[in-house]
Parts: structure tokens; C-alpha cells; sequence
């Protein structure tokens, strides 16, 4: 089990996230919705510790970090190895293989010699579709491939903890379908995972938990069935409301 | 007139001065290791904006870009023996500042002058390196040293190294002022040679081609190191489609 607890973030007078607490089961898909700037991101991000927020800790098996604290270097990589980021725009290393990608972790991080590494990395690879593209650079990858590649980097590492922050924001429409296969097998695997996305009808599809955030603050949390047909508050019934008017087939007369 | 201008010994005179190659490169290319090490802790101290050393690092760049590398030659060759005299005076040691070869306060000089302006490059390439990638190699749980050699040097370096390169070159130019503090090198060989033979102006023609040639030499093997370190252009894909192509092997339009 893992738990968030009081987690504040603000940049300067403007407040992004406030009080949060959050418990994360096993096996947990939990996606994070709501309308933009809210802190969906943050969230993720101070989880990581890739921001460092006003307040807050994490608790998992065996380790509490305090977030706000910046001298507990040795924690925060143990939080780093147990938890695991796919971002928006990828951030794979350009100078680096999908391969090498996917070995850097294993071989700095975990310490595993070149030989094994490499064995786990082209299981990985071959594991999102993308073996035969082991010795291609980013650069010669579409958004999708890489994004893929990514996700892979991460699954790599076997963290007890995954974060995706829109993960198929920044694709072209047609390669969107390849990435969200991918996070779905993992899902599938039983990873843990905690999922930023603004597509709908595959948040209600994966996810088991539905988290609607707004302003800094967890206004629902239930199952995808509570929160998409079953909205309590005005505020995500309204939120709601707009992105089905936005995803309904139009009409002409 | 006899022989105004004696087109054979700047020929002749080459062999000569090149006896004194190895001193030239010798003072130039370790001014250059010492100084691509300094340079990149005073970048690092600016990147990470470290207090008080940030600001001495600025005043250390300032001075040294603000003065001519000559008066610095000056400055090492006079300065400091007169500071070592002063501490052996100080413990009550003797103290022989003719122990010291000339060579060594040339490189002082040479070496913190090309350090000042390489830190500026170094600091310039490490702030052009893509935050996300930072981030990404943080959250796979990389140290901040093991993200600094592993993925940001890296990515820094393809993008310093042209102006690293100029800077090189012109360190191996500025070598030829070392003779202010008694280096015997390329430059101050020809000034022997043209004293010995009254033929001063033959002399620099030679030293003038041969500088040309070691620059030209230098910048063609930084453009091979250049292509080395960057990233292909063409995809394994397209370069394996071009070999079928070049070989008459039809070419499968897409292999996923």
C-alpha cells in the first residue's frame, strides 16, 4: 500500500494542490481527471519528487519520505527506483539507442552487468512491439515509438509505482491508439499505476479508481461508474457534461 | 640589391624551427586539459548557481577576459616566484625560483586564460541540454553525478565541441607568446634563427606556414571527431534499404 499524505504545492500566491491525501492499493489503476490546471501534473510530479512541494510525505513498504525536505538524498533515489515517470513529450535520451535507453537504468541504476541488461531490455522492447527498432535512435522513431520506448525504460526498472502524465498528449491522433495499448498490457500485468490523461472512454475502459481533481483539491473518487455516470458534485457533473458534448458524433439535419 | 627576399630559407628554416614542435604542442595541449577541467567545475559552479563561489567565479571570468594574455604571461612569470619567495621568507626555507622550468608558468597562464572563456562554452552547452532528459534519468533513480557524466555530458559535449575547437586553435597561436617567459618554443626558435642569420623576415613566413598547416591539421581532425560523436542521420531502416536498393533487392515499403 502506498499513501500521500498532506500534500501541498504552491508556485508563489497561487495554490496547486492542497491537503492531499491519497492511499494507493495494490494493483491500483487510478486515473486522475479534470480541466486543466488543476494539478494533475504537479501531482504526479511531487510523487516523483521531480517538484518539491510545500508539504507532504509518501509512504510505501518499509520507506517514508518527507517531499519537502531537500537533505535526504539517499530516500528520495530510494523513492526514485520505487516509482517510475512516463512523461508527456517522452524525454528519452537522444544520444542513446531505444536499447541503450531501456539498459541505462538496469546498468547505472541497478547495477546489472552489460550482458543481463541487455537480455531484460530486448524482452522489454520486444514486449511493446518494438524489438526490431532495438538500435534506432530517437530520432529515427515516430512520437508513438518512442513514447513506447519509454514505457518500456520504465517497465524495465519494475517499479511498484507508475506515473503517467499524459502520456498521448503530445501524439498525432493516429498514434495515440499504439500508445494506449501498451499502458493497457501493462495495466493488465498488475502494475500499480497512477494515470494523468484527458482520454476518456480509455480511463473508464482501464482504470478501476477515478480521481476528479479540481483546484488543488480530490472532489470525487470512486469507481469509473460513480464518477462518469454517477457524478455527486455540480462541478464534475458539469465537467462531465462538456467532454461528452465534446466526444458526441455531430449532427446534421 | 643582392637578395631581398631568399624564397630557400623559409623552406630551410622549417626543419629547423620544428625541432621545437613538441614544445609548442606539449605547452598547448596540456594548457588545454588542465583548462577543459577547470573550465567545466567553473561552468558547473555556474549552472548550479552555487552561493559565493558563483560570484567569485564571475570576477574570475571577468578579469581574466577582461585582460591580454600577455599581461597575464607577465603576471605568472613575475608574480609567482615573487609569492613563492615571499612564503619561503615567511617559514624561513630557501627558495631557487630558477628551479622552475619556464615551461611550467607558460602553461599556469595559458591554462587559466583558455579556462575562463571554455567555462562559458561549457556552461552554454550544459544549459542547452533538455530538461526532460534530466528529469527522466532523475526518476529512473541516477544520481545527480551519474546524471552528469551519463547523460548530460553526453549531450553537452556534441555541442561544445566546435567552439572548444576554436578555442584549441587559437591556443596553439597563443603558445607563440610563451616566449615572454623564457619558452624556447616554435616562435621564439625563429626569432634565434632569424638573429643568427639576419634573415628575420624569411623566418616568419616560415613560422606563418607552419602554424597555417598545424591549424589546418587540427580543424580537419575535429571534424572527423565532430562526425563520430553525432548522431546518424539516416535510420539502420534507411541505410539498409539503400544497400538492398544498391544491390537490387526489392524494398519492403514498412517492417514493424
Amino acid at each position: 500500500m502506498i499513501e500521500v499524505q498532506n500534500l501541498s504545492k504552491r508556485y508563489k500566491d497561487n495554490v496547486v494542490l492542497e491537503d492531499i491525501n491519497l492511499t494507493i492499493h495494490p494493483g491500483d489503476v487510478i486515473a486522475v481527471i479534470g480541466p486543466s490546471g488543476t494539478g494533475k501534473s504537479t501531482l504526479l510530479r511531487c510523487i516523483d519528487r521531480l517538484e518539491t512541494p510545500e508539504s507532504g510525505r509518501i509512504i510505501m513498504d518499509g520507506l517514508t519520505v518527507d517531499l519537502a525536505q531537500h537533505h535526504n538524498r539517499k530516500k528520495l533515489i530510494e523513492l526514485h527506483k520505487r516509482t517510475g515517470m512516463v512523461f508527456q513529450s517522452w524525454n528519452l535520451f537522444s544520444h542513446k539507442t531505444a536499447l541503450q535507453n531501456v539498459m541505462e537504468g538496469l546498468v547505472v541504476v541497478k547495477k546489472l552487468d552489460k550482458t543481463r541488461a541487455r537480455e531484460l531490455a530486448m524482452a522489454q522492447l520486444a514486449n511493446v512491439g518494438l524489438a526490431d527498432w532495438a538500435n534506432h535512435y530517437p530520432r529515427h522513431l515516430s512520437g508513438g515509438q518512442q513514447q513506447r520506448v519509454a514505457i518500456a525504460r520504465v517497465l524495465a526498472m519494475e517499479p511498484e509505482l507508475l506515473l503517467f502524465d499524459e502520456p498521448t498528449s503530445a501524439l498525432d491522433p493516429e498514434l495515440v491508439g499504439e500508445v494506449l495499448e501498451t499502458i493497457r498490457l501493462a495495466a493488465d500485468r498488475g502494475y500499480t499505476m497512477l494515470l494523468v490523461s484527458h482520454e476518456m472512454s480509455f480511463v473508464q475502459r482501464v482504470a478501476n479508481r477515478v480521481i476528479f481533481l479540481e483546484n488543488g483539491h480530490i472532489v470525487e473518487d470512486g469507481t469509473p461508474d460513480e464518477v462518469f455516470y454517477h457524478p455527486k458534485s455540480d462541478r464534475l457533473r458539469d465537467f462531465i457534461t462538456k467532454i461528452e458534448r465534446l466526444q458526441a458524433p455531430e449532427y446534421s439535419i | 640589391m643582392g637578395n631581398l627576399f631568399d624564397f630557400k630559407t623559409v623552406f630551410t628554416n622549417i626543419p629547423e624551427i620544428l625541432k621545437y614542435f613538441p614544445v609548442t604542442m606539449q605547452l598547448a595541449l596540456s594548457a588545454m586539459a588542465a583548462s577543459l577541467i577547470l573550465g567545466l567545475l567553473l561552468a558547473l559552479v555556474k549552472v548550479r548557481q552555487v552561493p559565493v563561489l558563483k560570484t567569485l567565479v564571475n570576477v574570475f571570468i571577468s578579469v581574466i577576459r577582461g585582460t591580454p594574455v600577455l599581461v597575464q604571461l607577465y603576471v605568472t612569470y613575475f608574480g609567482i616566484p615573487m609569492f613563492l619567495k615571499y612564503l619561503a621568507y615567511k617559514n624561513g626555507t630557501e627558495y631557487n625560483a630558477s628551479a622552475v622550468p619556464p615551461i611550467v608558468f607558460a602553461f599556469i597562464a595559458l591554462a587559466i586564460n583558455e579556462s575562463a572563456y571554455n567555462a562559458e562554452t561549457i556552461r552554454a552547452a550544459i544549459q542547452s541540454v533538455d530538461r526532460g532528459q534530466i528529469e527522466a534519468a532523475t526518476s529512473l533513480g541516477m544520481t545527480g553525478w551519474q546524471t552528469l557524466t551519463r547523460i548530460t555530458l553526453p549531450e553537452a559535449i556534441p555541442v561544445a565541441l566546435p567552439n572548444l575547437g576554436n578555442s584549441f586553435i587559437s591556443l596553439i597561436k597563443g603558445t607563440s607568446l610563451a616566449f615572454v617567459c623564457a619558452v624556447v618554443d616554435m616562435t621564439a626558435a625563429g626569432k634565434i634563427i632569424g638573429g643568427r642569420k639576419y634573415r628575420y623576415f624569411e623566418v616568419y613566413v616560415s613560422l606563418a606556414l607552419i602554424y597555417w598547416v598545424i591549424t589546418i591539421v587540427v580543424e580537419q581532425l575535429l571534424k572527423l571527431l565532430e562526425k563520430k560523436i553525432a548522431i546518424p542521420d539516416d535510420s539502420p531502416t534507411v541505410k539498409r534499404d539503400a544497400a538492398r536498393l544498391a544491390q537490387d533487392i526489392p524494398v519492403q515499403s514498412s517492417e514493424v
